[in-house]
Order: structure tokens, then C-alpha cells, then sequence
């Protein structure tokens, strides 16, 4: 609980603008749904057949899975607040159309008859009659839908559309539970509170609810001016990876970019999605900058066969010259720590048996109680591969990933798969050894961005230039350890970093 | 008098069956005309196509002598008050708006239309203060009902069509409905058609009756024309069915309505003559007799005429033989 309140008040900032996102994604979404489904209820009402195909698509289209959905929309409208509206509106169509379409068409005969028996016109009679009975059941289908739409929109942060998924998205990676708790509670306070307010409209007297809802639309629309406003300098979009390593970088990037030109905003999206995700991004423009790791990038993003065990300057200069030459990209100088499987053990045992490469484990066999992740076991770039380019002799427990920390902490197992910079290293006093026979490829972080936008921006270049060569392994697990664990910002340890070893001036 | 209606061969089908063969039928100016017949005798069906709620499949009706299908159906429509058998009253409206409906719609001024709402609540017993602003589901039937007629009559249309406005009601809103309908046909002379199943609400009502079955229309006259010599069989059970069961029971005015009155004022002493209204019944009518030589038959206080011992006699027998 402690935990909870703490994370609340050091993130009630980020929590109000993914707040603000969450409802404008929200209730735009709503209001098209509307816009589309009202009327369409309206023309189905006379044309009971289309009614009939028109509840089975709507049915159809709630059926598809969400992230499904998010998938097949990103290469047709690619990814951020565009797709998340359609997907939202896509899901309340049917309890809006359905609601409207029953609530007319349920009117009884005799007060339809009426109404014709006095000549109303087709309109009026909507207006005038069908329409206000219906309300209530109309209303109830836009609160359904209303819900419906808060509760899935928190997977909008999948596709870099922000919200409060941000947060439950940040928790899962993180482990945090706080954050889950936060992101999950908001968005269901959120439900209830809007849900609430649509039930009041219902009942409200027309000029009351007509304020209201002039109120609530002039905040948003200010929302979307202040933005406006706020973008009016040049403005150049960073996005990051999921989890507090790339939130890290971006932030420095951010930080150094802004330092040489005052007239340029950076923009961030943190915990913007997957590799392949954010490359389609920054090839159809839609974020400018992102970090990218040397590995990553010959492994999935360009074509072509990789030499096996290549140094680290080998693997950056082949990464740099197939993104140039496939597409147009510049990955520019990379920093110095190397992301990548390692083999961990504790610092004890390390100073114990006088390990330091993974050759010296050779000497200890028998002593090894490994513990490590089923996909590490499995592959021929993890432990298979392993043993045999270092005539290593082990049979390891497969181990869920955060459990393995968990048991070599306790003494049950004395040697871990991990990833070279995460913060448990840190955190369960762990030390890496040495890939003396380079066996496992180089993943080296350095900026990613268009050509065109390099030769455009030489001075965002030289910023993050910076850089390159810079944080070291250690650097980066206490960097990773201070904000998954110590629950610092992103921001507050990239910035601490950079003054720290000199490369932004004076402390703000 | 000139016609307010006029139905030329008409003829209705229903998905390719036949239900109204050739209907031909005059109703005149200020007259309330009431259609009666079983259930499928096709008088619904009939009052439906006059406001052209039911198209027709052939022929044509003139209403002030226009065709109807060559006038604006809106313009047809807002000069004629339509009264339904489910009331329908606009459940999210209230008493006024729903009052209100037609002159809104005709562009009546506001303070106009506030002014005859008023009015009409007045008339019909519904103290404005109390009911302006009630909704329709916080009215009892016959309350509801009262509101159905206000609606239809609000823009003082030149002819009302009333389908089974009231076969829905028990029989104490009923009769007072029926007074009411008599009552605002009188002020305000207005055109109508008024379709039943229940002959006895014809009699009182009709200044004519329309007998229909089957689609047909088997005899038009007045009422007592209709009592004294109908037309067929079907039409003399049709009219004997809607008297009481039991003889006692019945009431007084029919039995004038059938064997007709006697105009002229007995010439006999004022303590011979029993006074007695139209719905008292003959138990009463006995009882009045076995002291008194002549009944004055009063409806509202107004004498309609006088019967005998012989004339109530004639009728009993005439009961007697079916």
C-alpha cells in the first residue's frame, strides 16, 4: 500500500497526461461510434433484412480479437492515436447500433400510427417521438459501449497511442505492481465515473446536460490547442522500447538534443512497442529517433547471412552498412555496453572458484547448479551453442525469469542466464563472465534515424555523438536498477548520468 | 347538406386476398357517423383509408370533395383528428405537448396554443393547474382516453375519424366518454366518423349507422330506421344481440328507439306521467307503470318522447319472439 501511494505521487504527472490521453482517445472514439451508428440504426429501422446483416457484422467485427485488430490496421493507417480510435470505434458499434435499432424498432405499432395519423413528417416523427422513447435504451447502448471502449483502450499504448495502458504496460514489464494497480484502477475509475455521467445526461434537464457537455468538449478542445501551441517550435519524436533501459536513453537523447538547440522540443514516447514495430514507425515517419541495438538490427530488420562470432566494431560496421543500403537509415556511433546473454553468478562464488570468463567454468563442473530460462536452454545462440563452443558440461533447470534470481539469491542454483545490463545483477549482487570466445553476438545500443533526417539535422547528430563509447555495462545495471527498483524517474537518472560524467553542463 | 366524405367502388386487398369488395358511402357535413361491425368486417379497414393510413387498391375517396390521393397526405392529415382504440398517447410528452402536437406542427402561435390546451382541459373536466404537466403513464384510462380526443381535436379539424376509441375502457369511463363525444360533436359541428363493434354505443351515438360485414355495407340509416326495419336477418340479430340478456335490464330508450315514440304530450294529468331517463331500465319502467299511465323518456333533461303500456307491451313481445 505504502508502495502504492509513493509510486502515486511520483508519477501523478505522468499519470494526468496518460489521464487526458486515455479520454481523448476514449471519447473521440465514442463520439464517431455514435455519429456512424445512430443514423445507420435509424436507416436500418425500415429495412428489417439489412438490420439483420448489419447486428451480424457488428457482431462479427466485436469478435475479432483486439490486439488482432491493432495488428491489422497498423500497415493500413500505421500506428499511434489513429489506429487505437478505429479499433475503439470499431468495438462500440455494435452495442450503440444494436441498442438504437431495438429501442426504435421495439415502438409500439399504435404510437407509430398515431404519429403518422397526424402527419408528422419523417423527421419529426423521429425527433419528436421515436427518438425520445427510445432514449433510454439508446443511452444504455453508449454506456456499454462507453465501458467497452475504456477498458480496451488501455491496449492503445501497444501502438504508441499513450493512455493509462501505459502504465499497466510499464508494470507488466517492470514486475511493479504499484504501476499495474495504478494504470488498471484509473482506467476503471475512469469507466465508472464517464458511465455515471452519461446516466446523468439521460435525466438531466436539456440545458444542464447541454452545459455540461459544452464544458467537456471546450476542455478537451483547449487540451488539443495547448498542444498545438506547446508544438509550434520545431519538434523532433523519440520513442523507446519497452522497459526503463530505452526510457533511459531517450531521455538522454532528449536532454543533449535540447541542450544545442533551443529551438528544437523533443517529444518522447517511452514503452513505444517491439523491435520490428518501432522500425515501421520511423520508416513511415512517425517518430523521428529511436535506439537501436547493433544485434537487433542484423538479426531481424535487414537481409543478408551473418558471419559467426564477429566482434563488436564488425557487428556495428555490418548493421550500419545494410540499414544505410536497404533502407536509407543511419545508425549512428554506438555506446559502450554490450546488451546481450551473458552467464551471471554471485559475486561470491565468482571470488570463490576465481572466475572470470565463462572458459574458467570448465574447471568447475561439477560444482555447477545452473537455473535458466526454457528459451535460453533451447536455442542454438544460448546454452546449446554454448556448450559446445566451450566444451562446457551442465544440465540446467529451466526456470521462469524472474524465479531464477529468486533461487540463486537463496543458494539453490549458482549460475543464471541474464541479460547483461538488467538491474537484478545488481540488485542480487551478481557478476557477469567473461564471453571470452565471443559466442554470443554484440548488441550494442546507438541512435536510430532516417537518412534524410540526419543530412537535415547535423547538430542532433553531433548531440547524441556524445555518446558513443560511453555507459558501461555496470553504468547501465545501476542506471536499470535505480529506476526499476529504487523507483526513480527515467528522466532524473539520465540526467544525473550526463552531468555526472560531463557531458550536459551546469545542473537545472 | 353537403358530403364531408365520399367513398366511390372502393376496393382493399390484403396481400392478394379481398377484403373490401365495393364500398360506397356518403358522409355528410356535421354528421357523427358510426361504423359498426364484427371484427374482420373490413370497418377499420375502411376508416384507415379515409386518412390514408391504408392505401387504396382501387376506386377513390373525396374528402370535401377533393380525391384524396391529389392532396398533400400531410395537409389531409393535419385537417383531420384521428382518435386509436390503444390511445397512444406520446409517452415521453406530456399532457400539453401532447395536446400540442398537431397546432405545433401547424405553426400556431405559442401563447395560442397554451390558451385552447387550457380550454379543452376545461372542457373536458381535467383541471389544467393539475393535469398541464402530467405524463401520460400517471393517468388512469378514461383520463388518458379524454387527452387521446383533446389531441385529435386541438387544431379544430373539420373531421374526426374515432377507431374504437373506447372498447378499451370499463363501462363507467365509457358512457362518460360517449356524453363527451356528443357533447363536442354538438360545439363544435365538427365531421365524424366513429367505427364500434358495439351496437348499443352506435345507437347512442350515430345520427346514422353503417352496418358493414364481410366487407360489405349492409344497410346506412338512422338508428331507429335501422331498429324499426333492418335490412336482413343479420341485422336485426346484429341489433338483438346488443340488447341485455334480460329484459329487465334493458334500457327504456331503446325500447322508444324501436318501437318509436310517441311525439305529442299525452293530454293527461302532469301525476300521470312518470319521468324517467333513457338509461333507466324496464324494471324501473314496470314499477313506474303499475301507478302511472305514460313514461317521459328524458335524455339530459330533454324530453324525447313518450311510450305507453301498449308500446312497451309490443316491444316485449317483439323481445320475446327473438
Amino acid at each position: 500500500m505504502q508502495t502504492l501511494i509513493q509510486t502515486f505521487m511520483e508519477r501523478r504527472g505522468d499519470l494526468l497526461t496518460a489521464l487526458w490521453q486515455h479520454l481523448g482517445i476514449s471519447i473521440a472514439a465514442l463520439v464517431i461510434a455514435m455519429i456512424i451508428a445512430i443514423p445507420l440504426a435509424i436507416w436500418a429501422v425500415r429495412r428489417p433484412k439489412m438490420a439483420e446483416g448489419l447486428l451480424q457484422l457488428t457482431s462479427v467485427l466485436q469478435t475479432i480479437p483486439s490486439l488482432a485488430l491493432l495488428g491489422l490496421l497498423i500497415p493500413l493507417v500505421g500506428i499511434g492515436t489513429v489506429p487505437a480510435v478505429i479499433a475503439l470505434i470499431i468495438y462500440a458499434l455494435l452495442p450503440i447500433f444494436q441498442n438504437t435499432y431495438l429501442g426504435i424498432s421495439e415502438i409500439d405499432d399504435s404510437i407509430e400510427e398515431a404519429a403518422d395519423a397526424f402527419g408528422m413528417s419523417r423527421m419529426r416523427k423521429l425527433f419528436k417521438v421515436e427518438f425520445p422513447i427510445a432514449l433510454p435504451q439508446i443511452i444504455s447502448g453508449i454506456r456499454t459501449a462507453l465501458v467497452l471502449i475504456i477498458g480496451t483502450a488501455t491496449l492503445a499504448a501497444l501502438i504508441g497511442a499513450g493512455g493509462l495502458g501505459t502504465f499497466i504496460m510499464l508494470g507488466i514489464d517492470r514486475n511493479n505492481t504499484s504501476l499495474l494497480l495504478i494504470g488498471a484502477i484509473s482506467s476503471a475509475l475512469l469507466a465508472i465515473v464517464l458511465s455515471a455521467l452519461v446516466r446523468w445526461f439521460q435525466t438531466a434537464k436539456p440545458k444542464q446536460a447541454l452545459t455540461v457537455f459544452a464544458v467537456i468538449v471546450a476542455l478537451l478542445g483547449s487540451g488539443g490547442a495547448y498542444s498545438a501551441y506547446a508544438n509550434r517550435t520545431e519538434t523532433i519524436t523519440i520513442a523507446g522500447k519497452l522497459g526503463s533501459e530505452p526510457e533511459i536513453l531517450i531521455n538522454m537523447y532528449k536532454d543533449l538534443i535540447e541542450a544545442s538547440d533551443a529551438h528544437v522540443k523533443v517529444a518522447l514516447k517511452p514503452n513505444f512497442g517491439k523491435t520490428t514495430f518501432l522500425f515501421s514507425a520511423l520508416k513511415h515517419n512517425q517518430i523521428d529517433i529511436y535506439p537501436e541495438f547493433t544485434g537487433s538490427v542484423l538479426e531481424t530488420l535487414v537481409k543478408g547471412n551473418n558471419p559467426k562470432s564477429m566482434t563488436a566494431v564488425e557487428t556495428y560496421h555490418l548493421a550500419k552498412q545494410r540499414l544505410a543500403k536497404q533502407d536509407e537509415m543511419s545508425l549512428l556511433k554506438p555506446m559502450a555496453y554490450n546488451n546481450t546473454y551473458a552467464l551471471a553468478v554471485t559475486k561470491k562464488f565468482k571470488q570463490e572458484h576465481q572466475l572470470e570468463t565463462i572458459s574458467d567454468l570448465t574447471q568447475v563442473d561439477s560444482l555447477l547448479k545452473p537455473g535458466m530460462t526454457l528459451e535460453f536452454i533451447d536455442r542454438d545462440d544460448g546454452l546449446k551453442g554454448l556448450k559446445k563452443a566451450y566444451g562446457l558440461d551442465v544440465t540446467a533447470k529451466s526456470m521462469e525469469p524472474a524465479l531464477r534470481y529468486e533461487a540463486i539469491s537463496k543458494g539453490r542454483i549458482n549460475l543464471v542466464d541474464a541479460y547483461s545490463t538488467d538491474s537484478e545483477l545488481r540488485q542480487y549482487h551478481l557478476a557477469i563472465l567473461k564471453d571470452n570466445k565471443h559466442f554470443f553476438p554484440t548488441y550494442q545500443g546507438a541512435p536510430l534515424m532516417t537518412t534524410a533526417f540526419a543530412n537535415k539535422h547535423p547538430k542532433v547528430v553531433q548531440s547524441l555523438n556524445k555518446l558513443a563509447g560511453k555507459i558501461s555495462e555496470t553504468d547501465m545495471q545501476e542506471m536499470n536498477y535505480e529506476v526499476n527498483v529504487k523507483n526513480k524517474s527515467a528522466a532524473t537518472v539520465a540526467h544525473n548520468y550526463l552531468i555526472k560524467h560531463g557531458l550536459l553542463e551546469g545542473s537545472n | 347538406m353537403t358530403t364531408a366524405i365520399e367513398f366511390k367502388h372502393v376496393k382493399k386487398d390484403f396481400h392478394g386476398t379481398n377484403v373490401i369488395p365495393d364500398l360506397n358511402l356518403s358522409v355528410k357535413k356535421g354528421e357523427l357517423f358510426v361504423l359498426v361491425g364484427t371484427s374482420g368486417s373490413g370497418k377499420t379497414t375502411s376508416l384507415k383509408m379515409i386518412n390514408r393510413l391504408e392505401p387504396l387498391t382501387a376506386g377513390e375517396i373525396l374528402v370535401n370533395d377533393r380525391d384524396t390521393t391529389t392532396v398533400p397526405v400531410r395537409d389531409l392529415r393535419w385537417d383531420m383528428g384521428y382518435v386509436l382504440q390503444q390511445i397512444a398517447l406520446f409517452p415521453t410528452m406530456t399532457v400539453a405537448q401532447n395536446i400540442a402536437v398537431i397546432p405545433e406542427m401547424k405553426g400556431t402561435p405559442k401563447k395560442e396554443i397554451a390558451k385552447t390546451i387550457d380550454e379543452l382541459l376545461t372542457e373536458v373536466g381535467l383541471d389544467p393547474e393539475v393535469y398541464r404537466n402530467r405524463m401520460p403513464d400517471e393517468l388512469s384510462g378514461g383520463e388518458q382516453q379524454r387527452i387521446g380526443i383533446l389531441r385529435a381535436i386541438a387544431s379544430k379539424p373539420s373531421i374526426v375519424l374515432m377507431d374504437e376509441p373506447f372498447s378499451a375502457l370499463d363501462p363507467l369511463s365509457r358512457q362518460q366518454l360517449q356524453d363527451l363525444v356528443l357533447t363536442l360533436h354538438q360545439r363544435y359541428g365538427n365531421t365524424i366518423v366513429f367505427v364500434t363493434h358495439d351496437m348499443s354505443e352506435a345507437l347512442k351515438l350515430g345520427d346514422r349507422i353503417g352496418i358493414m360485414r364481410h366487407g360489405d355495407l349492409l344497410q346506412v340509416d338512422t338508428p331507429s330506421a335501422i331498429a324499426q326495419h333492418p335490412v336482413n336477418d343479420f341485422v336485426r340479430d346484429f341489433f338483438g344481440a346488443s340488447r341485455a340478456k334480460n329484459v329487465y335490464d334493458i334500457y327504456v330508450g331503446r325500447v322508444g328507439l324501436v318501437q318509436g315514440y310517441l311525439k305529442e304530450k299525452p293530454a293527461v294529468a302532469d301525476n300521470r306521467i312518470q319521468t324517467l331517463d333513457t338509461e333507466d331500465t324496464l324494471r324501473t319502467g314496470f314499477e313506474a307503470l303499475a301507478n302511472h299511465d305514460y313514461l317521459a323518456i328524458t335524455d339530459d333533461k330533454v324530453v324525447q318522447g313518450y311510450l305507453d303500456r301498449q308500446t312497451v307491451m309490443a316491444y316485449l313481445s317483439m323481445h320475446e319472439n327473438g
